[in-house]
């Protein structure tokens, strides 16, 4: 399957494509905890890490199978997504966001330390067994049961916390133990596009799961609109796509993916695919001309 | 060398705080984490720089016009990337519009600046004292005093003048004070122009301090200067100026008597536990949420 | 399910947005007949040319447009045109993936020139010896980079051929035993270049008081500074680049710390001088394969000096010369093979001994590793880069 598909797709796209189909892996996870669930995280790429680091040193120091690694990554980020999920409990907003970005540059300065991790040399010749076929089949699963989840009662208490927490709780929602879910969902995700990442470049260093990383992550989320499985898609589609695209104004590149994002703030403020919630109407109804942000935290 | 360390901490963690006054004020306001505030203190150094450089004015002068210059670029920040966006769209939106910003600034000046790291001219006598063990330099004590004194005036503002009421009505209801007759997109106007002028005095101070003014010194800044506005309480001015100290501070010390391969890691851990025990940062205020 | 009239329009775009680029592009992609013959020979760039590391591409791509254009004065290779072909890839690991594809499947380059990173250029020798075109790296010099296979180049000097010799000369020649360590975390270049240094220094007697580390990007040293004050070493042994050398320099001069620092040709910029002002002076030393002034043997470098400064109005670094030679020996090797196509014009090139660069004399092993002597020390003197000393390079 994969040798037909690479007979007849240009590796230039084929590149691409797989590369969209992780981050679009990647980006499912964090719009459950961002999108879905409101936590706000900026770290997410904290996680990736730990989910490419694990499942490469496990395939090339201890010789695991390649199904094994991957999913013992996943594991491993999803455990520390929980550990992060803890202080969610007492914390809100932009201080929660704070934490999650400090979580990730302290597990960012640990693999920059971490000798069997080649430190900032990083690690070369992890084996390349990520596949197209692998990459989208996996992207066609967790879609399905992304979308399974945010139809289930519990989906629908995660979106009931974004909009508003107290209420939530009132009406019976245990909200304590499912931003924990959302966060340990969201990081399992992070820890498997890791895997699927670290054993498609061949190469990781803790560069590549810098800062920025976490927040073309969320951008993708946010552009794409909050909480929408295809929102998100398409703001990972998009966000992979457009700094290809952009090659064609060579040295403004940057200049136009910059103004972009604003400008399609300004023109789609909830995202491209941003759901229009009751909540929202409502507001839309009573003429509300000057307030200040919409929506919950 | 405890103490020559302390110093040091206090004057990184001073520069911290110059930048997070205006990250804090912002903040207050309208509750945007301003990812762009960074790259308005980098504009600002560049700015003072070019005027230092290429029409020889007095630095004193320079650093008025780098004032002035990001005062106007933040008001214009603001008119274009964040006011057609408020009330209609979620703050994350708002977020993501101060990246694109960030973004777009800060390759403008790779164009006009490219990337390389320039240096302020030796034109100052940096003075050095010999306090017992400890070595003083001018600048270090200039850039102490000036952020005590910029925070002293900014308290002043908010508490004591129309406008700082103003201010204050409008970061706990912009509605209500909108109904007060309050001209609620001036006045947050004005505090772009203030936390922008705070952030380019910041620029070319720290650029005269390092010698080192570049095109991607806005990311890092910013980040910490955020990180520092969270820990003294976002929103709280004194908070700024603490958060800001405390986590220069912290910086310095762990490389000091812990490790400087795990300096952030250090900083960024005390934070975390700081914010568990305190949620609401070291000067900030519990705030109840309403239904 | 909330999204079911949503997920049609999305597909539709993502579908519209994928095909767009497909066709926006492709233009001439698929015609790959045509590209066998094609009238010039394309040479891939790869570098930064934005984003922090664009410091080092940027000069890069320079002294690579300046060899093409010299090249193509002189009558081109066999018969053709050299063209380049310029993608800023950030100093990004995805993104110099998918440029490495670009430049192979679509510019159809007969070679890829670059990247100035270890580890960026690994990721890209992997893609191109895996569709055999040759890689040739004018910057790597960490482990790991020919061993991926027989298209991989590099020109630059190893740094474990050279620092023995460097370290000789500081302990042995000039008696700075007790050395401090300093090293940039969270460069690749600067973390793979300390443990050679720490290698020689314990075999040739000297001490290492203390070790220090930094960060890239980074302007606050004061503490580090501090500290390395109190360890009162002799010399202050830097591993990283120019920018933090020079800040770090400054910083010392500001603590009345009175030292030499030494470090590799991650420290050839010009900006060292710039950045540095009083505080470099006669104080850096480093090595390298070569030195543009001050070495009337290789006058290849004074003139490549003189027309890189009449054409950019500004001086080149380390990487300008080594991009320029990168261009200058695949030419050399193509014209000796008459062929342009990778697997055979790379034999050649495998072949390369004595060749007179402006980066220094470079000769390939067997094993494709780049050979340069003797090695340059280099200073600031009155705010430029000048040879010191120069001394021959011993490997076992």
């Amino acid at each position: 399957m994969d040798a037909l598909i690479s007979q007849y797709i240009d590796p230039y796209y084929l590149r691409i494509l797989m590369l969209i189909g992780i981050n679009i892996i990647l980006a499912l996870g964090l719009n459950l905890i961002t999108g879905v669930t409101g936590q706000l995280s900026m770290g997410h790429a904290g996680f990736m890490s730990i989910g490419a680091y694990t499942s490469a040193i496990l395939s090339m120091q201890m010789g695991s199978p390649f199904f094994l690694s991957l999913l013992a990554g996943a594991m491993v980020a999803a455990f520390f997504g929980f550990l992060i999920g803890i202080p969610t409990l007492r914390l809100e907003g932009d201080y929660l966001a704070m934490v999650t970005i400090g979580f990730a540059e302290i597990i960012r300065v640990f693999f920059l330390n971490f000798e069997p991790g080649g430190k900032a040399v990083g690690l070369s010749g992890i084996p390349q067994n990520t596949t197209f076929v692998l990459v989208w089949t996996l992207v066609i699963i967790i879609i399905i049961l992304n979308a399974k989840l945010l139809s289930s009662r519990i989906g629908r208490a995660f979106y009931a916390i974004r909009e508003n927490e107290i209420a939530a709780e009132a009406s019976g929602i245990n909200s304590t133990r499912l931003k924990v879910l959302a966060f340990t969902a969201g990081s399992f995700l992070a820890g498997l596009g890791g895997g699927l990442y670290a054993h498609y470049m061949y190469f990781i260093r803790p560069q590549d799961f810098a800062f920025m990383k976490s927040i073309e992550l969320l951008n993708m989320v946010v552009l794409g609109g909050m909480g929408s499985i295809p929102g998100t898609i398409l703001g990972s589609v998009i966000l992979t796509l457009l700094p290809e695209m952009l090659r064609i104004v060579a040295e403004y590149r940057l200049l136009f993916y910059g103004a972009l994002l604003v400008i399609l703030m300004i023109f789609r403020p909830n995202g491209l695919l941003g759901d229009v919630r009751v909540y929202d109407i409502k507001k839309k109804l009573q003429g509300k001309k000057v307030g200040l942000w919409q929506s919950s935290n | 060398m405890i103490w020559q360390q302390l110093l040091n901490g206090l004057t990184l963690g001073s520069t911290y705080a110059l930048i997070a006054l205006g990250y804090t004020m912002v903040y207050g306001i309208i509750q945007l984490i301003n990812f762009a505030h960074g790259e308005i203190y980098m504009i600002g150094a560049f700015v003072g720089l070019f005027l230092v450089v290429n029409t020889g004015l007095n630095i004193g002068v320079a650093l008025l016009g780098a004032m002035a210059f990001c005062m106007v670029l933040g008001m214009l920040v603001e008119l274009i990337a964040y006011r057609p966006l408020r009330g209609r769209a979620s703050r994350l939106s708002g977020i993501i519009s101060a990246i694109g910003v960030s973004i777009f600034l800060s390759t403008l000046m790779v164009l006009i600046a490219q990337t390389n790291t320039r240096r302020y001219p030796d034109i100052f006598n940096i003075q050095t004292f010999q306090v017992g063990d400890l070595q003083v330099s001018s600048l270090q004590v200039i850039i102490l005093v000036v952020a005590t004194l910029l925070m002293i005036g900014l308290q002043l503002l908010v508490q004591k003048t129309r406008v700082g009421k103003a201010m204050r009505a409008c970061s706990q209801d912009l509605e209500a004070a909108y109904l007060m007759g309050i001209n609620v997109n001036r006045i947050i106007s004005f505090t772009f122009a203030i936390g922008s002028a705070l952030a380019a005095a910041g620029g070319v101070m720290v650029g005269i301090y390092y010698n080192a003014v570049w095109p991607y010194m806005g990311t890092m800044a910013g980040l910490k200067a955020f990180a520092a506005a969270i820990l003294g309480g976002i929103g709280s001015i004194p908070g700024a100026m603490i958060g800001g100290l405390t986590l220069g501070v912290l910086e310095i010390l762990g490389v000091a008597f812990l490790s400087s391969s795990y300096k952030d890691a250090i900083a960024f851990g005390i934070l975390i536990l700081v914010l568990i025990i305190r949620p609401q940062g070291i000067m900030g205020q519990k705030i109840t949420k309403k239904v | 399910m909330r999204f079911r009239g949503k997920a049609k329009w999305a597909l539709l775009v993502c579908l519209v947005m994928v095909f767009s680029i497909v066709a926006g592009c492709g233009g001439n992609g698929s015609t790959s007949d045509k590209s066998k013959d094609q009238d010039v020979i394309k040479l891939g760039f790869l570098g930064a040319t934005t984003g922090s590391v664009a410091n080092y591409g940027i000069p890069g791509q320079k002294g690579m447009k300046m060899a093409i254009e010299e090249v193509n004065k002189n009558g081109g290779v066999l018969g053709k045109q050299l063209e380049g072909v310029y993608q800023d890839n950030k100093g990004d690991s995805t993104e110099i993936s998918t440029i490495t594809t670009r430049y192979i499947t679509r510019d159809k380059v007969a070679a890829l020139v670059g990247d100035p990173c270890t580890g960026l250029t690994k990721i890209a020798a992997k893609i191109a010896q895996e569709n055999k075109v040759v890689i040739f790296s004018a910057g790597a010099t960490g482990n790991g980079v020919v061993e991926i296979g027989d298209y991989v180049f590099r020109n630059t000097l190893l740094d474990k051929f050279a620092v023995p010799s460097v370290v000789d000369w500081m302990v042995n020649t000039k008696g700075w035993k007790n050395i401090a360590v300093i090293t940039s975390l969270n460069n690749d270049y600067s973390v793979s270049l300390t443990p050679v240094f720490k290698d020689a220094i314990d075999k040739q007697g000297g001490k290492i008081v203390i070790e220090e580390s930094i960060n890239d990007e980074e302007t606050d040293f004061t503490a580090q500074i501090t500290k390395v004050k109190k360890a009162k070493p002799d010399v202050l042994v830097f591993t990283g680049y120019y920018r933090e050398a020079a800040l770090l320099m400054n910083e010392a001069k500001k603590q009345g710390l009175d030292i030499n620092l030494i470090g590799g040709d991650g420290l050839y910029g010009q900006d060292l001088a710039k950045l540095g002002g009083k505080a470099v002076e006669e104080k850096v030393i480093f090595y390298c394969g070569f030195s543009f002034s001050g070495d009337e043997s290789n006058p290849v470098s004074e003139k490549f000096l003189a027309d890189y400064k009449a054409k950019y109005n500004e001086e080149p670094d380390m990487f300008s010369a080594q991009y320029y030679d990168a261009i200058m020996i695949l030419a050399k090797a193509m014209k000796d093979a008459n062929s342009t196509d990778p697997s055979v014009y790379k034999n050649e090139l495998a072949k390369l001994k004595d060749y007179p660069g402006v980066s220094g004399n470079t000769t390939f092993r067997a094993d494709r590793e780049p050979i340069k002597s003797p090695i340059c020390l280099i200073t600031v003197k009155d705010g430029k880069l000048t040879l010191l000393d120069k001394i021959p390079l011993n490997i076992e």
